[in-house]
């Protein structure tokens, strides 16, 4: 049957065995990303995501995850336009946490 | 050697003969490895301008701006003054210095020396030589002119405001030590011309004067025991001051006439970056002229990032990510600049140099645009890229289209349901081949619909499409912003419009640089505009939300938005109108949400239709 969505695969993240390394260096360039409450506001607008599933919401988890090689993969993706910074209820300066994030991984 | 000798020669000579010896050595050096390194577009283009009338402009124009100062007079006068003596004054000093040795020694072939030193080679000119042409009176005049410069610049430094600045340059060491020796080269060339004016009881007015003045509080011995020293002093600190330049800001001296000749030859900075970078990053004098002038600067008090200190940071190679991505890229300091450095491209290729560094410049991007589906609607010839940032404020494409249908035109609608960004944001960011992705998607869209028109609702596409789009221009599409557009359809009679009993002030956006008239006439003709008659320097201010900006906070940015906001509500208008998506959301999160209210001008005209 068909619901329109799936439901992912049960997964264990071990935050002790994840390299926080790079998140940090991502968190020092850019304060704001910290302030992300993941309410998806940024997906909801983003240009690109018209196109495909890239989602700032999911990189921001998949970051404090540790998930790096998923990030890398759809990073790529990002247009840069900013209407994800203009909707942010939290002011996080997205395009800034994009830019650190390119430069970062 | 005693003064005099024909081989006008002392031992005293040699600090200042060395640094000159220094500084043409180290101009020759630099200029060649630039000129060598330039692009070979470059440099065809110095092969066919080099015999035009375009060598005649530069010449005329390096007049003006090395030696007058032409735009820091209309800057300030009172700075031109301080520039132009210091300039016009030492270069005729030299001239002049020369012209008189030539012609006293009756040959033109002396090392420079000769006339530097002149007073102490020849103290005493006779009779029948100052009757032919009076060399020292001229001599004597030309210093007093030098030493005003001198008197104002320690004056500047004590109090910039007179000059109209709020904000001087914090100087690196070399420029200490290269500013220290300026600011005491004349002063040690009056004293020691003075003294040995006063000793041989010659010279002009001045010099001759001050020597008169001398020998009358000192003892005969202690004025010709002084002599000497002097002459040394002054000899040392052009020396120091001509080894020093090099490294210091004073290379603008020398770096400006080139840089005004390639200009003249349409030679530019490219994003990519070239050896012409260094005439631009060199010819900056860090005269400081484009602190005032920047939002950050005057908002937010950030005083480490303005061009002068960007182009430092540059060219001593300490520059920082931080320092090159921490710009509005408004262009208030560019259009502020005497000497015209192109600050943007520079910044742009810093911040390309810096995205060079990441794994995913050169990456592959954006593969799914090869497989998505057109979502563009409509079959006109007249095509609306509405822009990322008019998406989010759909109130400005309902108000299009209200114009559109108004004006009866068949509209080619390029995003309505979505689509692909200009490039511009990520151009901005210094990511070149993901922004020429962008664009080879976006013109193949133009192609496709055979559009003849292009009229965006965003400056900011606006101008990537009239600046990096070469391919438009080829294909015959007209790009207009919908300010133009509208000001078009209003003027040929097409859009019939009503008058609101409202009054307006209009922000002008940065990336409409230029266009003021189009919004103006739009604007007077539907409505009362308060701030119609604004100086034009002062038109443009960042309202914060600049995509340029690459780490300033939302606290920040909303600082500088509240100014704009302050400033515009001052005129006495009700609401603010703007013709940019990202100002309008901007400056409506400055005002505050309730209080003012901010609105496109195709807002504003909809409602007049």
């Amino acid at each position: 049957m068909d619901f329109g969505f799936t439901i992912n695969a049960p997964r264990a993240i071990y935050l002790d065995k994840i390299d926080p390394t790079l998140r940090d260096k991502i968190i020092a360039r850019e304060r704001t990303t910290l302030l992300c409450i993941g309410c998806g506001s940024c997906t909801a607008t983003c240009t690109t995501g018209q196109f495909t599933s890239f989602s700032l919401r999911k990189m921001q988890h998949l970051i404090r995850r540790g998930e790096y090689d998923t990030v890398r993969k759809s990073l790529q993706e990002c247009m840069l336009c900013g209407k994800c910074r203009m909707v942010c209820p939290r002011g996080v300066h997205t395009r800034a946490v994009i830019h650190a994030m390119l430069e970062v991984l | 050697m005693h003064p005099g000798s024909p081989w006008f020669f002392d031992p005293f000579v040699l600090p200042f003969s060395i640094g000159v010896l220094w500084l043409f050595i180290a101009i020759v050096w630099k200029w060649s490895k630039w000129f060598a390194g330039l692009p070979r577009e470059d440099k065809a283009l110095i092969r066919h301008n080099f015999f035009t009338a375009r060598t005649f402009r530069a010449i005329k124009e390096a007049f003006l701006e090395c030696l007058i100062h032409r735009k820091i007079w209309k800057t300030n006068p009172m700075l031109g003054f301080m520039h132009m003596s210091l300039a016009l004054g030492w270069f005729l000093l030299i001239v002049v210095g020369k012209l008189e040795t030539s012609a006293y020694i009756r040959d033109a072939v002396n090392p420079p020396h000769v006339h530097v030193f002149f007073r102490y080679f020849f103290p005493e000119e006779p009779a029948a030589y100052i009757r032919h042409f009076n060399y020292a009176l001229l001599m004597d005049c030309l210093l007093i002119f030098v030493l005003c410069g001198v008197a104002l610049a320690w004056g500047k430094r004590l109090y910039s405001r007179m000059m109209g600045m709020k904000r001087t340059t914090r100087h690196t060491p070399f420029d200490r030590i290269a500013l220290t020796t300026l600011w005491l080269i004349f002063p040690l060339r009056y004293l020691a011309e003075s003294i040995t004016c006063g000793v041989h009881d010659s010279g002009s007015f001045f010099t001759g004067g001050t020597g008169d003045l001398l020998a009358s509080v000192l003892p005969g011995g202690v004025l010709s025991a002084m002599e000497y020293p002097a002459w040394w002093a002054y000899s040392i600190v052009l020396g120091l001051f001509f080894v020093a330049m090099p490294y210091s800001r004073y290379m603008h001296i020398f770096t400006e006439i080139p840089l005004i000749f390639l200009r003249a030859y349409k030679v530019k900075s490219k994003p990519e970056g070239s050896t012409f970078d260094n005439f631009q990053i060199q010819a900056c004098s860090r005269c400081g002229i484009c602190l005032d002038p920047c939002p950050i600067a005057a908002d937010l008090d950030i005083n480490n990032i303005q061009p002068a200190y960007f182009l430092r940071d540059r060219r001593y190679g300490h520059l920082t990510a931080q320092v090159a991505d921490t710009c509005l890229m408004c262009g208030r300091c560019a259009q502020a600049c005497p000497v015209g450095i192109d600050q943007a491209t520079l910044r742009l290729s810093s911040r390309v140099a810096f995205a060079r560094q990441s794994s995913f410049y050169e990456a592959p991007r954006y593969e799914f645009l090869a497989s998505t589906a057109d979502r563009s609607e409509g079959t006109g010839r007249v095509g609306y890229f509405a822009g990322c940032m008019t998406q989010l404020t759909p109130s400005i494409t309902r108000a299009m289209e209200k114009i559109f249908a108004a004006a009866r035109v068949d509209v080619w609608w390029a995003d309505k349901n979505g689509g692909v960004c200009c490039g511009r944001p990520m151009r901005l960011s210094g990511n070149l081949p993901a922004a020429e992705r962008m664009e080879r998607y976006n013109t193949e869209l133009f192609r496709k619909h055979g559009i003849t028109t292009l009229v965006t609702g965003c400056p900011i596409c606006y101008k990537t499409f009239t600046q990096e789009y070469k391919e438009l221009q080829k294909m015959g599409i007209r790009v207009l912003h919908h300010t133009q557009y509208i000001a078009e359809l209003i003027a040929g009679g097409r859009l019939k419009t009503s008058t609101l009993a409202a009054s307006y002030a209009y922000h002008d956006p940065c990336e409409l640089r230029g266009i003021y008239s189009e919004p103006r006439y739009v604007l007077s003709h539907v409505a009362t505009l308060t701030n119609a008659e604004s100086h034009e320097k002062d038109r443009v201010h960042c309202c914060g939300g600049s995509l340029a900006n690459l780490t300033l906070d939302t606290a920040a940015q909303k600082k500088i938005g509240t100014t704009v906001v302050h400033n515009l509500l001052a005129t006495g208008a009700e609401t603010i109108v703007t013709s940019c998506p990202q100002c309008k959301k901007s400056l409506q999160l400055s005002a505050g949400n309730d209080q003012v209210h901010v609105v496109d001008i195709a807002e504003v005209v909809a409602r007049a239709v």
